[in-house]
């Protein structure tokens, strides 16, 4: 099975990644490949088969609702490399 | 040069042979010495550990300390620790500060072990070879041309080395085990839920697990201990009981029944590595367990099962690494778009993108049927297959890998033949059972290891079995040759 | 050709948590940026989510409040898509299988019928942050306080066919989490926000056409504008024999209209899959029935109640029930106040609610108790002060700290029910005003009223007007006899 180079561009969109128009078919290649190792899945036989939810049969616990506050903006923004007065700052965006 | 156990050196400590602050002395010596031919190292923690281990030798004199007072260890960078650059071998978090510590951090912490520096690893774990890591490959101790395995390439050589007695690693599909077996050190992979994640950057978030790197199964037994038990910081944190595993080591293993499954042992194996492999199980026999045959018919699905469900995870698991609140962010971004994608495209390397996009893919609209819910269904058949085969057997007995370590730059430009390194240990992942790698021969004097599988939370087992082969045997005891020369 | 408008609405409900869905911070309103975003909510390297209890109950309690079903098992599920408010680049929500699903309720659509609006599902999901975009000249800022808050998101059926239904509909959802207490229902802070799915179809075709959606309304008057709006606008698209564009779009208030949204263009795949770091919510039988038990009167119920039981007037039961703040504070006042029923909700709602209506306040904002109402009323009841003497002691409660004796004792507003003081002022404006005396008695039976105002002139408005009225038309016949 082959993906095209359009599908390598939409994936792109879907994920945020670009690719260099010199890596595109290298790219486009190994993605190939490894769909085509993922097709092997279609032998099996899966036909009563539920899917697996998590590898432990076990339910979400629930957490009591209480405040813990466990906030430090200020700490957090260290890592921010563009924030102002306490907000994150992306380039404007025009809805 | 010595590779001390974690074991000998809680008996130096104990014996006041040594002080804390000699061994973190020590081994920063070593690293200092040893590391730039490996590359092991991402991070350095020496202030702060040699301040740690003062405290220690107060504690120690006073005669009121735990166990693993004083002994140094390392952690795979992926792991965060407070204040301490956490950079999952990224550019993306090349100058990454965590804000807090990881629970399994904190718990160790808590028992006294001291922080040596966080090691090298595949980028965000993603690899079989450590060759994806922003910060440079790392470099097999038993032969400096070859991969000591990935993703916990650096906890592995680290250990492989004697540069460091005992390393945390992660497991998602064979992460720990492989470089375990390719180092010639014991890795264990603990059941899935028996270690908390939080803290632990994820990557396959029904995969990851942590687990440890170090010289022989005792020296696992004591530190897993420590880092075990619930979180209720992890929703898939399990409330089951630590055992006290060191006190189950020494148990006899006759009567115990192993399965070998024929699906491991047909014609992937080499001859080689099959003939090694037998004596390891022969070893098994003799000291009282019975051998069977069984079979686990779906594992051969294991490799696409797995890429299904790690890409889909993971592609979803990085879409927050955006540079907006942390992480690397590029100056001159036009727009939203752009900034987005050229954050993503200079801070992800090349099979972080390949895992992203195939993840993405495989999610997609029109085929989430066919790749996503088909990869969860053949999970639960393979999982089904371990339930059946574990009402037969105690233990089920496999290759780690399918061959030694190979050389640098053999297979990173062959994804799916990189993928294929993992095809012993996927499956144990996906049916979330605990599994360990050990040391069982040499083939061309490069290490091979042998993995043991148990039913869910039988940790105690695995290291029972391992220690007594380890008595048995002293594959384990190897070091590479390089590094004897002190 | 006649066209049906066919319209869903998507009702996204923040529920009255304390702490966030999937992480403990506060989700209390209006803080300073940023300081209620945790780890957790920043999406931070490494982080997990953790279920709230009380937000598994509040979707239940709606869930039973609309005969829905509760999911036995239900799961949440990533919606993968990129925005900076956004902080894991997806949202936690329910796809598959909602906890709640299979509902319904009743709306009335005129003063005779009601019309069963089917409610597909309820499922439980995360808010994202804010994006300011003029904060900054050259940026958009981003608040993540916001992010993680527990919305309750509820879809129903295109059973909707016009926009006073859809008004009502949201409306009667509006009252129905207010009197559940999952949700404040604050429109103006966003705790209940509505999107409407809005398409055409001729006339008895059941073949729905394409829609439109129109995100973020928030408010009852501009969900209907917004409705009308689109419906004329499509109607004008597809009389020219064009199709609609499926779309989002947004209702621009001032303008009264609908416009695209440019950066939602492209159709999203958000790629759902069950969130692996979550486990499958599992609802116990027993925990179904504890939630029942303990469910509030709701107004159906209650309007029914204050008929059967206290004899008050339909108008008026369902005047008050409407807000379930003003209907408790009601029946707080009839706990105190057990004389008439029908007294005192004709005081609560000609008194009290005129008050708070003009000085545009809540009845969560007032003041004074339900207990010192009671007092009040009590004195009108036993003519001890005048209705209006009444307004002016209602205005000092609240006003002050004073009690009602204390008000009444100090301001002299005791009514004046004595017939012998009273009958000495009647006779004494009677001989004051003899024009006026003469004209009633020559059949100008209006100049009364002029006599009675001289009257409650005199005692400063004090005199019992009734006693007044009967005392003064007793001694003015008199005169007729002389």
């Amino acid at each position: 099975m082959t993906v095209k180079k359009s599908d390598i561009n939409h994936i792109c969109d879907l994920s945020k990644l670009r690719i260099d128009e010199n890596e595109i078919s290298t790219f486009t290649k190994q993605i190939s490949d490894i769909l085509n190792m993922i097709n092997e899945l279609e032998e099996a036989d899966t036909d009563e088969i539920k899917p697996m939810a998590h590898p432990m049969n076990m339910s979400q616990r629930l957490r009591k609702d209480e405040v813990i506050s466990n906030n430090d903006r200020d700490l957090f923004q260290k890592n921010a490399i563009d924030s102002e007065d306490g907000f994150y700052k992306v380039p404007k965006v025009i809805d | 040069m010595e590779r001390f156990t974690l074991k000998k050196l809680i008996h130096m400590i104990s014996q006041r042979e040594i002080s804390s602050a000699e061994l973190v002395s020590i081994y920063f010596q070593r690293i200092k010495k040893y590391d730039h031919f490996i590359n092991s190292f991402i991070t350095l923690n020496q202030e702060s550990a040699e301040e740690q281990s003062l405290i220690a030798d107060k504690k120690i004199q006073a005669g009121n300390y735990d166990l693993l007072t004083g002994i140094p260890y390392a952690s795979k960078d992926i792991f965060c620790t407070k204040g301490i650059k956490t950079t999952c071998a990224s550019k993306m978090l090349e100058n990454f500060v965590p804000p807090y510590d990881s629970t399994v951090i904190n718990q160790i912490k808590n028992s006294g072990a001291i922080l040596m520096g966080k090691t090298n690893m595949d980028e965000f774990a993603m690899g079989s070879s450590n060759e994806t890591s922003y910060f440079g490959p790392v470099y097999n101790p038993w032969d400096l041309e070859r991969s000591p395995g990935g993703s916990s390439g650096g906890s592995a050589a680290a250990v492989a080395s004697g540069i460091i007695p005992i390393a945390l690693g992660t497991d998602t599909g064979g992460s720990i085990r492989q470089p375990a077996a390719f180092t010639g050190i014991t890795g264990l992979k603990p059941t899935y839920g028996r270690c908390s994640r939080y803290g632990m950057i994820a990557f396959a978030s029904s995969l990851d697990q942590a687990g440890l790197l170090a010289l022989t199964a005792e020296d696992i037994a004591i530190f897993l201990e420590a880092m075990s038990g619930f979180d209720p910081l992890d929703s898939t944190s399990v409330e089951e009981l630590v055992p006290q595993y060191s006190d189950s080591l020494h148990n006899s293993i006759a009567g115990k029944t192993i399965g070998l499954p024929k699906e491991f042992f047909n014609n992937s194996l080499d001859t080689e590595s099959q003939r090694i492999l037998n004596q390891g199980i022969e070893i098994y026999e003799k000291l009282g367990a019975k051998i069977i045959e069984i079979s686990l018919p779906n594992v051969g699905y294991s490799v696409p099962t797995y890429y299904v469900v790690a890409s889909a995870e993971c592609s979803s698991n990085l879409a927050r690494y955006d540079g907006i609140r942390y992480g690397y962010r590029d100056g001159d971004a036009k727009d939203l778009d752009d900034l987005y994608r050229t954050n993503r495209q200079i801070g992800f390397g090349d099979e972080v993108k390949r895992r992203i996009m195939t993840g993405t893919y495989v999610l997609s609209a029109g085929y989430y049927d066919a790749y996503y819910l088909k990869a969860q269904k053949v999970r639960q058949l393979i999982s089904n297959d371990f339930e059946e085969a574990f009402k037969e057997v105690d233990l089920i007995i496999g290759p780690t890998t399918q061959s030694p370590a190979f050389n640098i730059g053999e297979k990173i430009d062959d994804p799916v033949s990189m993928y294929m390194n993992d095809i012993y240990t996927i499956s144990s992942n996906l049916a979330g059972l605990p599994a360990l790698s050990h040391p069982v021969g040499f083939i061309d004097k490069l290490p091979i290891g042998m993995q043991l599988i148990a039913p869910h939370f039988q940790e105690s087992q695995l290291l029972n079995f391992c220690h007594l082969f380890q008595q048995e045997t002293d594959f384990h005891l190897q070091q590479p040759q390089a590094f004897l020369d002190d | 050709m006649k066209w049906e408008t066919v319209i869903g609405l998507e009702i996204h409900v923040q529920l009255a948590c304390e702490s966030k869905i999937f992480s403990s911070s506060s989700t209390k309103y209006g803080m300073p940026q940023n300081t209620q975003a945790s780890l957790v909510d920043l999406g931070y390297p490494g982080v997990l989510p953790v279920l709230n209890h009380q937000a598994v109950v509040m979707a239940i309690k709606f869930g039973l409040a609309v005969d829905a079903e509760i999911a036995e098992k239900s799961i949440f599920a990533r919606k993968n898509y990129f925005y900076p408010d956004l902080p894991k680049g997806y949202q936690i929500s329910q796809y598959e299988l909602p906890i709640v699903f299979n509902g319904s309720i009743e709306i009335p659509i005129n003063d005779k019928s009601m019309k069963t609006i089917r409610i597909t599902r309820a499922h439980l999901e995360e808010d994202a942050g804010k994006s300011i975009h003029d904060k900054f000249d050259n940026a958009s800022a981003i608040d993540l306080n916001r992010a993680g808050t527990p919305l309750l998101e509820i879809v129903s059926e295109p059973d909707l066919s016009s926009s006073e239904e859809a008004s009502t509909y949201m409306q009667k959802i509006h009252q129905l989490v207010r009197y559940l207490k999952i949700s404040d229902g604050n429109m103006q802070e966003g705790s209940f926000r509505c999107d409407a799915n809005i398409s055409l179809r001729p006339l008895g075709s059941n073949v729905l056409g394409t829609r439109a959606e129109i995100k973020n309304i928030n408010s009852f008057k501009f969900v209907e504008k917004a409705i009308e709006f689109e419906v004329e606008r499509q109607k004008a698209i597809l009389e020219e024999g064009e199709s609609v564009i499926q779309e989002t779009r947004l209702y621009d208030s001032e303008k009264n209209e609908t416009r695209s949204m440019r950066s939602k263009e492209e159709a999203n795949d958000y790629r759902y899959f069950p969130d692996p770091d979550l486990l499958p919510i599992l609802v116990e039988k027993d925990l179904i029935k504890e939630i029942k038990k303990e469910l509030p009167e709701l107004f159906d119920q209650k309007v029914d109640r204050y008929i059967k039981q206290y004899s008050i007037r339909k108008v008026d039961a369902i005047e008050i029930a409407k807000n379930v703040d003003i209907a408790e504070f009601f029946e707080d006042l009839i706990h105190h106040f057990k004389e008439n029923y029908q007294q005192a909700a004709n005081w609560l709602l000609s008194e009290l609610m005129g008050y708070l209506n003009k000085e545009n306040i809540s009845i969560t904002d007032l003041t004074i108790t339900a207990d010192a109402s009671a007092e009040l009323l009590q004195k009108i009841h036993e003519n001890v002060v005048s209705t209006s003497m009444a307004k002016i002691i209602l205005k000092q409660l609240i006003e002050t700290n004073d009690s009602v004796d204390e008000i009444i004792e100090t301001q002299g507003l005791k009514q004046i029910s004595d017939s012998g003081q009273i009958e000495a002022i009647v006779m004494e404006v009677i001989e004051l005003f003899p024009d006026q005396r003469d004209q009633y008695l020559s059949g100008k039976q209006q100049v009364l009223g002029f006599l009675i105002g001289q009257v409650m002139k005199k005692t400063s408005g004090k005199a019992n007007p009734k006693m007044v009225n009967q005392i003064l038309l007793e001694k003015i016949e008199e005169y007729r006899r002389r």
